[in-house]
């Protein structure tokens, strides 16, 4: 028999303790796990779970060289608890107002504010006073290193755009609520916003994250990259041109558009007055809206494109059939028409490449005359007019476009001059463009890529055709005439050497109270280059230009000269080639050489 | 052979002991355990937060950069460092409608062959030295 190494009774009593002690533990167990769960289970879950939401950055917004026009930072609103400051802490005051720009003595009245007296007549503490709105996060880091005590910041997201007004009614902004307002913020919004994400969490006492209790997490989606087709060379360059124009004339409105000649994409497309993105609160709504796209004119002579192409389209003329300009009035379908008269006589008939060159309100009328009420108005819509365009940026105006049975005896004479006819700029604009990409109607189109977050391609967009509207050799007529403007016509000065520029003025009265004013005009061009392969189409037009001296605005007065600036620089900066090189002048390449 | 009470009493305790050093051990390997846990997760928390400190910093610096190269910056600071840049006007650009490669060869040969070998003193000259193996 063995012996045990203690006595039985001390075993026993031993046992008898550590049982008890388990079996208290048990009922403790029992009692939190068991009877007093639901309690504990809901005040635990009230006191330590928590959900976080992780916001998604809303992507950027570049242009077609991948330069950033709007951005999602961050920006720290810095404070105070005045009753947090210590003593010690007072010698890094100076740096402190130094890097927020802010007087010393006005920072020491800030931290010295420690009480405030509230509408009740109540005598609060001051416990968060504003420092500064926006630190930006390396002056921030800065300040935290001053280990001042009772500083510090909160963090916010906010929409910047680091290049203040340039394509501001192209990409529109993101108002205080983080709601997209007009432009690619707004079209854009589905692909830029992102997804947040959000995971569920444990916190201590100190209401820290404790990181090992995370249960769920949904990370957060980046919002996508959108890459535009504006150039934010060429758009600067257009927007300096409207800048010198607003300062020399005070228009009420101008608009300058640039596209690319054969997919239509918009390289770049300002309008006068402007404004900045970060300050849009500071500006009206009027400025804000994209003129180009939303208000309506008359195109005038800009139009009469659109009877010669759809005669010549239609066989009833040739370049050089001739009409008589010299009428005031002709029979149309039993009734005297009476024409709008021409600025100039002219000793001969006119061919059709004249009245386009010369402009000939009597030859555009009697060209419409040729198509008949349909045919005018079926040729008008199908260059665009009437209808919008497609762009899809802001509230596209579809124009005015009334369908021959509305039309009054005159408009046949009117409509193919371009009067009695409401369009925007940009479907001004596009009818030329049908003529430059050789006979197809474009789409007016403004993105070129999505990405996402790591820069990859996700979707690329092109160039799309809304429909046929001349066949390419009467386009090439087209742009053979219009050629004739430049170098014979209207525009002369629109001319530059070694290039063939095609283009077409416009200079429309504006309707005052009802009638047409002689003294406030819509004057425009509307050209592309080279005419036999063209690369861009640039359309200038300013709405009541104040011409010094008080002449009057007609389109070769103020859009012409800015066409031609434009285009000089346009010709360099896109290294468009002259059609006949020009005898090369070895003046840097061979400089110092025998050659 | 029967076992008496306190031996079996003294193995059940021993067992019951050692059972309780055991499950003493699993826990407190349990409670080691998660302590690593918890201090891995603080330590990843870490990382990401620092991650997405240098993100907000980058975002800073993009929209800084943004700012700095707009051609209205450009063309101020080209104002006010008095640098003198123009844009390229169309009059001081020289378009060379032949291969430059081709060009540049020309030039080159033109160089060589009109002035060295009409003067006769060609760029090269060719000596005899004496054997390098005697």
């Amino acid at each position: 028999m063995s012996k045990g190494f203690a006595s039985s009774f001390r075993l026993v009593l031993l046992a008898s303790a550590v049982l008890l002690c388990f079996a208290s533990v048990g009922v403790r167990l029992v009692h939190l796990h068991v009877l007093d769960r639901e309690r504990l289970v809901s005040y635990v879950d009230q006191a330590r779970k928590s959900v976080f939401t992780e916001q998604a950055r809303r992507g950027d917004i570049m242009d077609v060289r991948g330069d950033v026009l709007a951005t999602s930072r961050t920006f720290i609103q810095l404070g105070v608890d005045p009753h947090v400051l210590r003593e010690e802490d007072s010698e890094h005051w100076p740096r402190l107002a130094e890097l927020i720009g802010l007087p010393l003595a006005e920072l020491i009245g800030v931290f010295n504010h420690t009480e405030r007296v509230n509408n009740a007549g109540e005598i609060r503490l001051v416990r968060w006073a504003k420092l500064m709105d926006e630190v930006e996060e390396s002056t921030y880091a800065t300040i935290l290193e001053l280990g001042i005590k009772g500083v510090y910041g909160n963090r916010s997201y906010r929409r910047t755009y680091p290049r203040g007004q340039l394509a501001a009614h192209l990409v529109g902004f993101l108002n205080r609520e983080n709601q997209p307002s007009g432009g690619v913020e707004s079209f854009a919004d589905f692909y830029l916003r992102g997804q947040d994400g959000w995971r569920e969490t444990e916190k201590d006492g100190r209401r820290r994250e404790m990181a090992q209790f995370r249960d769920r997490e949904v990370p957060a989606n980046d919002g996508f990259g959108v890459v535009l087709s504006i150039d934010s060379m060429v758009q600067h360059l257009i927007e300096t041109e409207l800048a010198y124009i607003g300062e020399t004339y005070t228009p009420a409105k101008a608009s300058i558009i640039v596209s690319d000649a054969e997919s239509g994409f918009i390289l770049g497309l300002a309008n006068y007055p402007t404004y900045d993105l970060n300050e849009y609160g500071r500006v009206p709504m009027e400025i804000q809206r994209n003129t180009a796209v939303t208000d309506l004119l008359d195109p005038g002579s800009t139009f009469k494109i659109v009877p010669t192409a759809a005669a010549l389209e239609r066989g009833l003329v040739t370049p050089s059939t001739r009409f008589n300009c010299s009428i005031t009035s002709m029979e149309y379908k039993g009734r005297v028409r009476k024409f709008m008269p021409d600025d100039h006589s002219y000793d001969h008939p006119l061919s059709v490449a004249e009245i386009i060159s010369k402009s000939s309100n009597i030859g555009a009328a009697q060209l419409g005359m040729a198509l008949g009420e349909q045919g005018m108005y079926d040729a008008a819509r199908e260059f665009g007019f009437g209808e919008p365009s497609g762009f899809p940026l802001g509230y596209e105006s579809r124009g005015l476009l009334n369908p021959p049975d509305q039309w009054s005896a005159l408009e046949i004479t009117r409509i193919p001059a371009g009067y009695s006819i409401s369009a925007t700029p940009l479907q001004i604009h596009y009818s030329m463009a049908v003529i430059a990409s050789g006979g197809e109607l474009l789409r007016p189109q403004i993105v070129r890529e999505i990405r996402d977050a790591t820069g990859e391609t996700v979707y690329h967009f092109g160039g799309v055709a809304r429909r046929r509207v001349l066949r390419p050799e009467i386009a090439r007529q087209m742009a053979r005439m219009l050629v004739g403007v430049t170098e014979d016509g209207t525009a002369k000065a629109a001319a530059i050497e070694g290039y063939e520029i095609a283009g077409k003025t416009g200079t429309a009265q504006k309707l005052i109270d009802g009638r047409y004013s002689n003294r406030h005009h819509v004057g425009s061009f509307v050209g592309f280059f080279p005419a036999s392969h063209p690369e861009v189409v640039v359309t200038v037009i300013v709405d009541d230009a104040r011409i010094p001296g008080g002449g009057v605005n007609y389109g070769s007065t103020v859009a012409v000269p800015a066409f031609r600036r434009i285009a000089e620089q346009l010709i360099s900066y896109l290294d468009i080639k002259p059609l006949v090189a020009p005898e090369a002048q070895p003046r840097i390449a061979m400089e110092g050489t025998h050659w | 052979m029967k076992k008496s009470t306190s031996a079996f009493v003294s193995e059940f305790m021993l067992y019951l002991l050692l059972l309780t050093g055991l499950n003493g051990a699993v826990w407190m390997g349990t409670v080691w355990m998660r302590h690593q846990i918890s201090e891995t997760a603080e330590f990843t928390k870490q990382t990401e937060s620092k991650l997405v400190a240098v993100e907000r910093r980058l975002a800073e610096t993009t929209a800084r950069l943004a700012s700095e190269q707009s051609p209205q910056t450009l063309e101020s600071k080209n104002h006010e460092l008095q640098l003198g840049l123009v844009r390229p006007a169309e009059l001081r650009i020289v378009r060379v409608a032949e291969s430059p490669e081709r060009r540049l060869a020309a030039k080159r040969n033109f160089q060589i062959f009109t002035e060295e070998v009409s003067t006769g003193e060609a760029s090269v000259q060719f000596t005899f030295n004496e054997p390098a193996i005697r």
